[in-house]
Formats: structure tokens, sequence, C-alpha cells
């Protein structure tokens, strides 16, 4: 009983707002606490983690109603969760679908760790990094050329 | 080709940029006089948020020989960044004061404030541990004056490689050239950073990581020292075991090749004897002269003065 309950659960379905699917298994939390759904979310969120999956065994996906990506969460959430299918539902369907991935260029969204880089220096510039490598992700600032990569970097995502 | 009006990494400057200034610096070095009113009128902005005597003389003297005119400053202390002004507003000011400026600054990162502040060009003066760029051109040139190429050469580079600004330099410059082979000789507390190493094998430039220069001196042309700071050591007692280690003296270097130059960007302390000076290998004196040539070549270049 308890499996035909989760599986009715995943699939309801909402009217408007994103069902994020393809996440890799165990990192739908970290996609809900990216996007600020935290407990005073005021509408529906549905979560499922470890789903049996056909393209790629176990994944993780959330349904979150009322809920539209801006840029720089899905720049954010393409780190995390490179490759995951992000839909948009509007009026019960899906409008429209979109696959993640990692940019070549990251903005805004990070911080550079070296302290005496110019952007941690309240000079008019904000953080831009290149992308080194996608798998594992490596970040290089624009400015001081530094590579952000591992922990350092999965603390600021 | 657009022209180059920000010098602040070797990263970008390709081999034929690199080579113009070789040949203009070598036309400079051997006809002084022609140049010494080719930027009458002309003022060069010395800004060191940072003081370094050696760099800014050398700027200086370049713009002097070349006719023109120097204004600028020394340490923080005497500017208005003490007061919390930007480097980004220093440079807007300083675009009406001046007609090219050189920077050295702590913070790493300056050259993309120039290219989105300045409408003069801006050259570094050293930035931060990240770049010396106008060093490693003067050393790539005295290099390439001892042997006439830079292809196919074998040059170690040693000393403190974390934190020696030059280093990084050197190396992307060096990669910019044929069938080179590099050697980072240091004590695994200050081998080169992981930013550096990973553009190392971007470029695919052939590089060994050892901490002993004996292994492979009869082997090299170039020995590039740089002086390891007491410090960079939490523990003092690692660095006087490592200092001795990483000193140049006559008996280290008696199975170089005939051709074998050594250098160093000075100033130095103990890292070389004074011994070495007499011997036909110790270039870090032409080093320092090359400089101001170097210097001026590239103030020529950036000016559109040729
Ligand atoms: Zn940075």
């Amino acid at each position: 009983m308890e499996t035909v309950k989760e599986k009715k659960l995943i699939v309801t379905k909402i009217k408007e707002g994103t069902v994020i699917d393809r996440i890799p298994p165990g990192k739908a939390m970290k996609v809900l606490h990216v996007l600020g759904i935290n407990e005073n979310y005021p509408y529906t969120v549905a979560l499922a983690m470890r789903v049996k999956s056909k393209k790629m065994q176990l994944k993780d996906i959330v349904k979150i109603k009322g809920k539209m990506l801006t840029p720089e969460e899905s720049q954010k959430l393409s780190l995390i969760a490179p490759n995951a299918v992000v839909n948009i539902i509007n009026d019960y369907k899906v409008e429209k679908k979109i696959v993640l991935e990692i940019p070549e260029q990251v903005s805004e969204i990070i911080r550079c760790l070296n302290p005496n880089c110019v952007t941690n220096n309240r000079e008019p510039v904000s953080p831009i990094f290149s992308v080194v490598s996608k798998e594992p992700l490596i970040l290089r600032c624009k400015y001081c050329d530094r590579l952000l990569e591992g922990q350092n970097l999965s603390e600021q995502l | 080709m657009k022209s180059t009006k920000f010098i602040f990494t070797t990263l970008n400057l390709s081999k034929e940029f690199l080579e113009s200034i070789f040949t203009l610096a070598s036309k400079i070095e051997q006809n002084l006089e022609n140049y010494s009113d080719k930027c009458k009128g002309k003022i060069l902005a010395t800004l060191f948020f940072e003081p370094s005597t050696r760099t800014m003389l050398s700027f200086e003297s370049a713009m002097l020989r070349l006719g023109g005119s120097i204004l600028g400053f020394s340490s923080a202390k005497t500017s208005s960044l003490a007061k919390g002004e930007t480097i980004a507003d220093t440079l807007r000011m300083i675009n009406g004061y001046a007609d090219i400026a050189v920077i050295r600054h702590f913070l790493e990162g300056v050259g993309e404030i120039a290219k989105k502040y300045s409408s003069i060009p801006v050259i570094s003066g050293g930035t931060g541990t990240q770049a010396h760029p106008t060093q490693a051109m003067l050393d790539l040139y005295t290099i390439k004056n001892a042997f006439g190429t830079i292809d196919g050469l074998k040059v170690a580079l040693m000393g403190d490689l974390k934190y020696g600004r030059t280093i990084p330099s050197l190396l992307y410059g060096l990669a910019k050239y044929e069938n080179v082979t590099v050697y980072l000789v240091s004590p695994k507390e200050l081998k080169i950073r992981n930013h550096v190493r990973q553009r190392l094998k971007d470029f695919n430039l052939k590089f060994y990581e050892i901490d002993d220069v004996s292994q492979i001196i009869d082997e090299l042309d170039v020995l590039y020292v740089t002086r390891i700071q007491k410090e960079r050591f939490p523990d003092q007692l690692d660095y006087e075991r490592l200092k001795s280690s990483y000193k140049i003296s006559p008996s280290t270097l008696k199975d170089t090749k005939k051709s074998f130059i050594l250098l160093h960007p000075l100033p130095r302390v103990d890292e070389i004897t004074p011994e070495v000076d007499d011997l036909g290998c110790a270039k870090y004196f032409e080093q320092a002269k090359n400089g101001v040539y170097v210097r001026m070549a590239i103030i020529l270049k950036l000016l559109g003065v040729e």
C-alpha cells in the first residue's frame, strides 16, 4: 500500500508551477534549498527521492506549485543538477520543457574564495567564472584566475 | 588585429606580440638616442599601491629615456586609497592626467577593472601573487638574447613558485614557444598553485615538478632563481633547513653546460652567493638593464608610437 501512495503523490498534477525531473539521486533537498523553498512556502510542494527511472536507474523529482524559475535559479540549478529536466506547467499541461545544461560561464551566483580577489574588495565588479570542467565541476575566476572546485564550490550551491 | 591596450597577464599575449616587443627592445638597445623624443609631451602615471623601488624606477627610466614625463605615487598610504577610494575611481581620475599608466596592486584581477574603467593603456607593474608580465617579458628577452631563440630550451624555475608573482607570467610566456621543457624546483610547501598547473596542462607545456636542482643541472640552458621568504614558513626550522638546499654557489654550477645562464629577478638576499656574480653565466644585472629597453618597447607599442 505504501508504494501505491508514493506513486500517487509523485504523479499528482499541479495546475501551474514547475516540475523538475531527472535530478541526480539524493539532490532534491538541495534543489529546493537553492530555489529558496522552505517550510514557509505557501503552496504544494512534492518531493520524491530515489525513484526508479528508465533513463538513469534512480532519480529525484520535485514539483512546486506556483513557482517559476528565474534565470539565476536555473543557472544555479544546472550546477547541482546538470541534465535535470525543468517542466513549466500551465493549466495542468507542460508548457515548456528545458533540459538544464551547465553554462560556459557562471555569473553573480557564486563568490570567489580568494580574499585578495578584486571581486571581494568593494570594486564595482561582480564575480564571473568560466567552467573549466563539468565533471567534476571546476570553475575559474575570470578576475584572479583561481579555481573553485570540490567542497569549496558545493558549499556555495 | 585589435591593438593591445592592457598588459596584465602573459596568458593572452601571442608569440608574435612577444617577438615584436623583443625586436623593438633590441632596436632601442642598439640605438637609444633615436628614441629620446618619441614620447615627448606624453605622461606616464605610476600608480604603486604597493611599494616597489626597482619596478617603479625601471618604468620611470623607460619613460624618461623616451622623452616623456612621469607622475604618480608609491604605497597606498600616500594615496587616497587609504581614504577608501576604489581602483576603478583612481583609474578614471588618472585618465584625465596621463596618457598611459602602470599600476602595482596587491589585489588580484586589477586588469579586468582597468579594461572596464580605463580609456588609456594600462600596464601591470605586479598584481598580487597573480602576475608580473613585464618582468616575465624582460626575462624572456634576456633568454632570447643569450640563445637567439627560446624554442627548444630547457628552463628550470627554482625557489618560491607559489607566491612569486613572476612565476605564472614567465611560465605562460614560455608556453608560447615550441618544445620548451620546464623544471619546477621547489620545496613541497612552495609548489606552483593548482590554477597555474591547470593552465600549463591546457597549454601542453612539458613540465616536471622536482625538489632538487642537482638532478638536472647538467641539462639546463637556463636556471631562474627566486627568493624563498622566511614569512612563508610557519616553522622557522623548515625555513633554515630549506634555505641552504635552495642556495646557488659556484659548486652548485660546476656541471652546467657551456652556454648555461643564471637569472634572478632581484633583489636577491642570499639565494645566490656573491662569488657566482663573477661567473660568465650570471646574467641578473643584465636582466635589470634589459628591463628598461623592454618597458620602453611596451610603452611605445601601447601608445602606438613606433
Ligand atoms: Zn577571484
